[in-house]
Order: structure tokens, then C-alpha cells, then sequence
């Protein structure tokens, strides 16, 4: 641990009666940064969150917060939630229905003993920095859900929190404004100098707003990186597959050759790759290719194969390619429409992962 | 959903059943005699009786002390003991749930015929009570008795609305509160409470509405030391002058109405404001249960206290009565056992059938009626208009009649109209009471079954070419028929249950064992009484333990 982490998590495990959520997470947290928890669901990305809020119950472990120790089983300390002084944006944003706008964000400066006249000040400042300044007195039921949200994160942010806690921020807001939400959000974080953990299930999302990105899966950490490591570097065949948008074909192996494998696909495609694994000649291994890294050829050479065009899709900034490939369909990008039919498609080997 | 034409007319059909007989009392209560008789005129004097009457200030004084006392005992109780059963990890509350709503579907009269053999001057628990400390410390009879029976068989009430609200109140905003930095006791203070407060004031004014309505209580133990209130003066005042005085029994039942009406309608502005506080929820993480610690012992003893004061020292003293001759202080009880008063009950043609309408009448009225809801529901299901409006509130109207004034009123209706007089001696004027008393409660049931269906199956259901009728038919009936046998299990309890409606109705040929006690009470069969008590218990509680057996929430 060096002086820059904020936050430490060791070992965290927790169970609902006997059934594991987390099976021993580890992770550091650096000042500034943003780290996203991304996982399918049942991962036990937001219990890993709701831990270190002290809003569930591990039983083995260690969390520490700015040097200050709050949850030790071994050393039996559990300091409870409203004492471990943490920023928590809730996923339906937990608005308390009975306070305006401005009692809702000044409620955990009432609690700290704020003197009237610099709630009043703070509460201004930070919903002001917001765009909130004019909605003050409003409930929360007359607000959309934009602007819920960042009532909720002035609410979190207003008492200055070391670490800020955003439990699918996002989630809650319809398509289009999500990006935006997205843009607007990481811009926050980053001008705010805050240190954030951010509990995702999308991918994109948790490549656009972190800095590093902690991939759980079945309560365990599967692999952790910046978002490029995470994307380019895929240890494992989850990982592989969980990133990115991609195309799986299951095959043999036929030959073996320094690092690099040749997967027989359906009996007709002999695809060379990259081995992720250590399966030998013969073993079934699966075989992922990034969409975006296929390319139309306009002849045969190396590594190409002639394929079956089935159709094409316009997706607005490109097209997408479908193939008929054995029994499954593989999809290519392009920037032309093609017409359906024989084509020459090129399969990089650097591009191909073979688990 | 239903197609125009039969929609229309379900909503007349509604409206005349509800405005009919309510529009009867109030124009007899400006009349100067029987309606019927032709020497009645348009006159305010019965107002002018009543009012000069003491007795009727007396009652009007005493209803507002029971309202008020029932008031101040049931809420903070039920409110304490929603918290408990919600919030806190209180041993064995899973079991206590069931009990804990059971006096709801006790007939009122029943109980307070049970507390009278139980409580009473001669009552089972009086005479040992005695006889171990030499002298008894209450007096059933007192108004104050009425007011604490009356605030204790109430709690469940209040239970209901308070728990529903507590578990609806998300966990989310008060961990936010506790992020924020709040104690688990500023929690409660500033978020929990504020955020049920609305669902309490809701339940304040119910409860006090329900002051003005009961009845069985203080007919039974208001009666010995002339403790009147507006219902049982109302009920009086049949003997007062010894002829038909409806013009007065009118004047009465408006005055009441004039209070319960804008209470009704005061009930429903709350509902909606509670409505506003849970508009948002987050997914409902799991809640973690107070630990009470040692606390546990102390509110497990409240509870059984409460249980034995409203459930078992009542129903104990009903099954107990029932089978033995006399009781008295110094008499064994296994010398006075016996059978008698059920024989006696079974060997008389009136009693057993009263027993057997109150089954049809559960049975197949509480079907019959169920199904008429469901055309009622149907109308409005998912149309938001005008006409769905107009019957939301017809439906609320009889809420605010007491169930005795609603019969009388139903009672006249098949004296006036002609070709329904026929009618009146048959149970077809009972049901037909009994449904339009109940109809709030059970629109409620079918609504908040049909609720249930997802929209979009019925959208499915128009887009593939079924008319409005035909999804009704096809789509959302069968998709909450659980929902309508547990309508109908609840409403065969209430209609069991069931005692002031019919009393006006009680004919050769109408009798039903509520109605039949309240008749056979002012003649003093105690032991008939005993025995007809116990078996209307049995039959409520076989249909709760039907409803039990197929998972029907008591509750919604």
C-alpha cells in the first residue's frame, strides 16, 4: 500500500447464509482515480460496494479508508455506516421524498453540526456546481430523473467525503441521456479531483469513466487493468468475452507453432491465433475475434479466407457484415455495403485468441 | 375492460344500488312521518325532535369520547406494533402475524358478548379473578370499558396500514440518511417516521371514522347502565314512540352521515398524499432487522398481553358459555357441562336456518357478489375517464353508512318499489344489503388484483383482435382468478362476520346468526345466544383457515 491509496480493500469475503457473494476480493483505491466494478450480475460487484459502505455484513476481511481502519474481522472493528464518512449515490438515488431539493443536501451537514449560515453556503455552492442552483426548493417528485441524480450526488458530495461510492449511476436514465450523463460525470469526477468506485454492468460505460477497471466475476476479481490492458489483454476467456463486442467460434486444435495455434472451425475454417491457454492438439478450444479487428480482403493471401456473405447492416457510422461460418454467423465491420456472396475476409492472427 | 353499452349500464346499475336507498333516507329524514303513509309532509320537525332529545346529545357526546379514546389507544399501539413486526428481529413473528389480524373477523357483537361472560359481573374470568383476590377491579359496563375494548379490537387496524407503509418505505433512502451519517435513532426520527406520517394520519382518521360506525360493542355493553351512542340510539329509537319512526331513525342516520361522509372523503385526499411519498423505490435490498435484545421479552409480553385481552379472553368466554348450564361464584364447572344449548338450537326451525343462510349467504352471495365487483372493476379497469371517476366515488358512499342504516335503508327499498316488495322476505334483500355495505372493501380486493396484470398482456390481447369483452374473458380474468377466490374467501369472512346489516331485515326467512343475535340478545336467550356465537366463530374461522391453506394475503 502506498501513501496514495484511499482506499484498501484485503481478503473482503461475505455470505448470504451459505451462499458465498465474495470469496476473498482485494483491491486498492488511489487518490483521483476511478475505479469501475464491472461484472454480470450475480458478480457481487454492488455487495462489494455496499460493503465498504458498511450497508453489508462480510465475515473475513479488511477495509481501510484514508489510513483509518473500518472494517477488520480479525481485529473485530466494524464501524457502522454513518460513521465511516462516505459518499454513497444510490442506483434509484434514495431522494427522501419529504425534504426539498436544499433540506435534502444539507441533511448530512445538519448532522455534522454545520452552523445555519455556512449550510446555507455550502448547500448553494454545491448545487450550483451542479446546475441545481434554481431547483432548490423543490421536491424531489417534481424533478426528472437527470436532475434527481444530481441531487444525489451533491448530496454525496457535499461533506467532502474521501472516497465517493456510485452504485449504477447511470442505470436509471434512458439511452440517449446516458451518454451525456456519462461524459458530464467523468468530467466531475476529474475537475473534482475525487477519488470514486463505480459499480457497473456495462462495459462501455466502465471503460469511458475509469481509470482502472476491476472485472468480478462469481465473487472473485478476474482480472484488473486500465480499460486498455482490460480490452487488449484479456487473461481469460471471461474476460475475452466480456469485453468488447466479439465473435466466438468453438474449434480443434490442429498444429502448434511457438506461440501461436491453428483452430480447425467446423471442419472447413483453419483459423492461426494466438494461444491464451495451454490446450494441446486435439482439445476443443474456442476461438475469439474481435468484430472490429476482421477486415474484407480484396483477393486470397495469408491468413484469408473465402467466406459466405450473407447480408450486410447499415449501423449508421459503418457497416456490418454478417457470414455464414459453418453453423454460426461471424460479423465483420466495413465502410461499404456489400452486396451478398463470395468475399475474401482476413483474419489477423495478432486478432484471433484462442482459450 | 368492457365494451361501452354493458359498461354504462354496470355503472347505472352501481349508482341506482348505492344512491337509491341512500337518497331514501335522506328524503325521509324532511319528512314529518312514514314515508309510505300519506299524511307525511316536507318538514324539518324529526330534525327539530332529535335535537331537543338529551338522550341524542348524551349519544352524540359519548360517540365522540369513544372516537377520540379508541383513537388515542389504537394508533400508538398499532403503530408500535407494526414497527416490531416490520423492523425489528423479534422471535416467532412470522406466527404472530395471522393472530395478531384475527379481531378483524370477529364479529364485534360476538366479542362483546364474549367479554360480557368473561369480564361481566358473573363473567369466568371475574368470578376467579375473585376468588383469588377478593374483589374484581373493573366494570365491563362503564363507558370507559367501551372505549378500551373498543381501542383494542381496533389495533389491527392500524396494524394493517402502518406495516404496509413501513415495508414499502425502501430501505435505500435510509441507508442514505445512514451515509450521510445519521444514528439508527436520527434515522427513524428524520426519515423513517416523517415517511409513514402520512400513512398514520390516514389511519387516525379511519379509526376515528370507525368510532362513529361501531355498533355490537355498545349495544351489549352500553345497554346495562344506559350507555348510548349514535347507533345504538338509532336502534333505540324504534321503541321510542311505538310507531314506525323512520322519519327519526332518518334524521339520525343523516346527522351521522353528515359527519362520516367528509371523513370518507378526507381518508381519500390522504391515501393519495401517502401515494406521493412512495413514487420512488429502488430495488428493495434486503432490510437488516433491528436487534431488540433483551427488549424482545418485554414486547413479546405486550403482544400476549394484547392477543389474550382482544382474542382469548373473549373468544374463551363465548366457547366456554357455550357449554355449560349456569355460572356463577362457587359453581364446579365440570357439574354444569353440557350440550344443551347446541340442542336446543338445532331442534328449533329458525335457528338452524339462520345457520344455513349465513352459509349460503357467505357461500354463494360472497360469490355472487365478487363476481358483480369484478364487473364493476372490469368497467374501470385501465380507463381513466370521466365515468371511472364518477365510480370511485359511488364506491366510497356506503363506506360512510353504517352497516345498520344501510340495512334499514335496503329495507325500504323493497317496501317502496313495487315490484321488488315481493323480494323483501327472501335472503335476495340481504345479499343485496350486504353487498352494497361492502362494496369499498371489495372493489379494493379486485382492484388490487387486477393491478396485478401486466398492461401489456392485455395490449398484446387488443393488437392480435380481441375486443375490449373478449380479453376481459380470455386475458385478464384468468390471469387473476388467485386473486378472485381470495376475494372471495375474505368476503365470505366479512359476510359471516356480518351482524347490523341484516338486523332491520330480520324476517321469517332472512335470518342470519348475526342479525338473530343481536334480536335474540334484547330478549335475554343467553345460552341460545352462546351457542350461536360459537358457531358463527366456527364458520369465520373455517374460512380462514381456508384462506390460510391457499396462501390468500389477509391484507393488501
Amino acid at each position: 500500500m502506498t501513501d496514495k491509496t484511499i482506499l484498501s480493500v484485503d481478503n473482503l469475503a461475505l455470505s448470504y447464509g451459505y451462499n458465498p457473494i465474495l470469496k476473498g476480493v482485494s483491491m486498492q483505491l488511489r487518490r483521483g482515480e476511478v475505479v469501475s466494478l464491472l461484472g454480470p450480475s450475480g458478480s457481487g460487484k454492488t455487495t462489494l460496494l455496499r460493503a465498504v459502505a458498511g450497508l453489508e455484513q462480510p465475515h473475513a476481511g479488511s477495509v481501510t479508508i484514508a489510513g483509518r481502519t473500518i472494517y477488520d474481522a480479525a481485529a473485530g472493528i466494524d464501524i457502522p455506516a454513518e460513521k465511516r464518512d462516505l459518499g454513497l449515490v444510490f442506483q434509484s438515488y434514495a431522494l427522501w421524498p419529504h425534504k426539498t431539493v436544499f433540506d435534502n443536501v444539507a441533511y448530512p451537514l445538519k448532522l455534522r453540526k454545520v452552523g445555519q449560515g455556512e449550510i446555507a453556503e455550502r448547500v448553494q455552492a454545491a448545487l450550483k456546481n451542479l446546475g441545481l442552483g434554481h431547483l432548490a426548493e423543490r421536491y424531489p417528485h417534481q424533478l426528472s430523473g437527470g436532475q434527481q441524480q444530481r441531487v444525489s450526488i451533491a448530496r454525496a458530495l457535499v461533506y467532502n467525503p474521501p472516497v465517493i461510492l456510485l452504485d449504477e449511476p447511470l442505470s436509471n436514465l434512458d439511452a440517449k441521456m446516458r451518454e451525456e450523463a456519462r461524459a458530464w460525470l467523468r468530467n466531475l469526477i476529474v475537475e473534482m479531483q475525487l477519488s470514486a468506485l463505480v459499480v457497473t454492468h456495462d462495459q462501455s460505460e466502465a471503460m469511458a469513466m475509469s481509470d482502472r477497471i476491476l472485472l468480478l466475476n462469481g465473487g472473485v476479481i478476474e482480472q484488473q487493468g486500465s480499460p486498455q490492458e482490460m480490452y487488449s489483454q484479456p487473461q481469460t476467456y471471461f474476460v475475452a468475452d466480456f469485453m468488447g463486442s466479439n465473435n466466438i467460434l468453438k474449434g480443434r486444435i490442429t498444429e502448434i507453432c511457438d506461440g501461436e495455434a491453428c483452430v480447425e472451425v467446423a471442419g472447413q475454417l483453419r483459423l492461426w491465433g494466438r494461444r491464451r491457454s495451454d490446450a494441446a492438439i486435439g482439445q476443443e478450444v474456442k476461438a475469439v475475434l474481435r468484430v472490429e479487428q476482421l477486415h474484407l480482403a480484396d483477393g486470397p493471401g495469408e491468413h484469408r479466407l473465402a467466406m459466405d456473405l450473407a447480408t450486410s447492416m447499415f449501423l449508421g457510422d459503418r457497416y456490418e457484415y454478417v457470414f455464414h461460418a459453418g453453423d454460426t454467423l461471424l460479423r465483420a465491420w466495413g465502410k461499404r455495403p456489400e452486396a451478398a456472396g463470395q468475399r475474401w475476409l482476413e483474419f489477423p492472427p495478432e486478432a484471433v485468441w484462442v482459450f | 375492460m368492457l365494451q361501452t353499452l354493458p359498461r354504462r349500464a354496470v355503472v347505472a346499475l352501481l349508482a341506482l344500488s348505492v344512491f337509491f336507498p341512500l337518497g331514501l333516507v335522506l328524503w325521509q329524514s324532511v319528512l314529518s312521518g312514514p314515508f309510505f303513509m300519506p299524511s307525511a309532509q316536507l318538514s324539518l320537525e324529526s330534525f327539530v325532535f332529535i335535537f331537543e332529545d338529551p338522550d341524542f346529545w348524551m349519544a352524540t357526546r359519548n360517540t365522540l369520547i369513544v372516537a377520540v379514546g379508541m383513537s388515542v389507544i389504537a394508533i400508538p399501539l398499532g403503530a408500535v406494533l407494526a414497527f416490531i413486526m416490520v423492523r425489528t428481529d423479534l422471535p416467532g413473528r412470522r406466527w404472530l402475524e395471522t393472530p395478531i389480524l384475527i379481531p378483524i373477523f370477529v364479529s364485534p357483537v360476538v366479542l362483546g358478548f364474549g367479554y360480557v361472560v368473561s369480564l361481566g359481573p358473573v363473567g369466568f374470568f371475574s368470578v376467579w379473578f375473585e376468588e383469588l383476590f377478593g374483589y374484581v377491579p373493573w366494570n365491563i359496563y362503564s363507558l370507559a370499558a367501551i372505549v378500551v375494548i373498543a381501542g383494542l379490537t381496533h389495533v389491527p387496524h392500524v396494524y394493517l396500514y402502518s406495516s404496509s407503509a413501513l415495508r414499502n418505505l425502501g430501505s435505500d433512502v435510509e441507508e442514505a440518511a445512514r451515509l450521510s451519517g445519521a444514528s439508527p435513532f436520527r434515522v427513524a426520527r428524520d426519515v423513517s417516521i416523517p415517511m409513514v406520517s402520512p400513512a398514520l394520519l390516514y389511519v387516525g382518521v379511519l379509526v376515528f371514522f370507525l368510532g362513529f360506525e361501531i355498533f355490537g360493542l355498545p349495544l351489549i355493553l352500553g345497554d346495562p347502565e344506559g350507555h348510548l351512542v349514535l347507533t345504538t340510539y338509532l336502534y333505540k329509537l324504534t321503541n321510542k314512540l311505538g310507531t314506525p319512526s323512520y322519519h327519526l331513525m332518518a334524521a339520525v342516520a343523516t346527522c351521522i352521515i353528515a359527519v362520516t361522509f367528509p371523513l370518507v372523503l378526507l381518508q381519500r385526499a390522504l391515501l393519495k398524499s401517502a401515494q406521493r411519498f412512495v413514487a420512488m423505490k429502488g430495488k428493495s435490498a434486503r432490510q437488516r432487522p433491528l436487534a431488540l435484545g433483551p427488549w424482545k421479552w418485554l414486547a413479546l409480553a405486550v403482544i400476549a398481553l394484547w392477543l389474550l385481552l382482544t382474542i382469548v379472553v373473549p373468544v374463551s368466554g363465548v366457547a366456554l358459555r357455550s357449554v355449560v348450564s349456569s355460572w356463577g361464584t362457587g359453581i364446579n364447572l365440570l357439574e354444569v357441562l353440557t350440550l344443551d344449548h347446541f340442542r336446543a338450537v338445532f331442534e328449533e326451525d329458525v335457528m338452524i336456518r339462520s345457520i344455513l343462510n349465513s352459509i349460503l349467504i357467505g357461500t354463494f352471495g360472497g360469490a355472487l357478489a365478487v363476481g358483480g365487483y369484478l364487473l364493476v372493476g372490469l368497467a374501470t379497469h385501465r380507463k381513466p375517464d370521466g365515468l371511472s371517476r364518477l365510480v370511485d366515488y359511488i364506491v366510497l358512499t356506503p363506506r360512510a353508512v353504517p352497516g345498520l342504516m344501510a340495512g334499514l335503508a335496503v329495507f325500504w327499498v323493497f317496501l317502496f318499489v313495487p315490484f321488488l316488495a315481493p323480494l323483501r322476505s327472501t335472503l335476495f334483500s340481504v345479499w343485496f344489503a350486504y353487498a352494497v355495505v361492502w362494496l369499498a372493501y371489495g372493489m379494493r380486493l379486485i382492484q388490487s388484483a387486477l393491478m396485478q396484470v401486466g398492461p401489456e398482456l392485455e395490449e398484446a390481447g387488443r393488437l392480435v383482435g380481441a375486443s375490449r369483452a373478449r380479453v376481459s374473458l380470455d386475458i385478464t380474468v384468468p390471469l387473476i382468478r388467485n386473486g378472485l377466490l381470495g376475494a372471495w374467501l375474505l368476503v365470505f369472512m366479512i359476510f359471516e362476520r356480518e351482524y347490523s346489516t341484516g338486523v332491520y331485515l330480520l324476517s321469517p326467512g332472512t335470518e342470519v346468526i348475526g342479525a338473530q343475535i343481536v334480536s335474540l340478545w334484547a330478549s335475554g336467550a343467553v345460552d341460545v345466544v352462546a351457542a350461536l356465537s360459537l358457531i358463527n366463530m366456527l364458520l369465520v374461522g373455517s374460512g380462514l383457515a381456508l384462506a390460510l391453506r391457499f396462501g390468500v394475503k389477509l391484507h393488501d
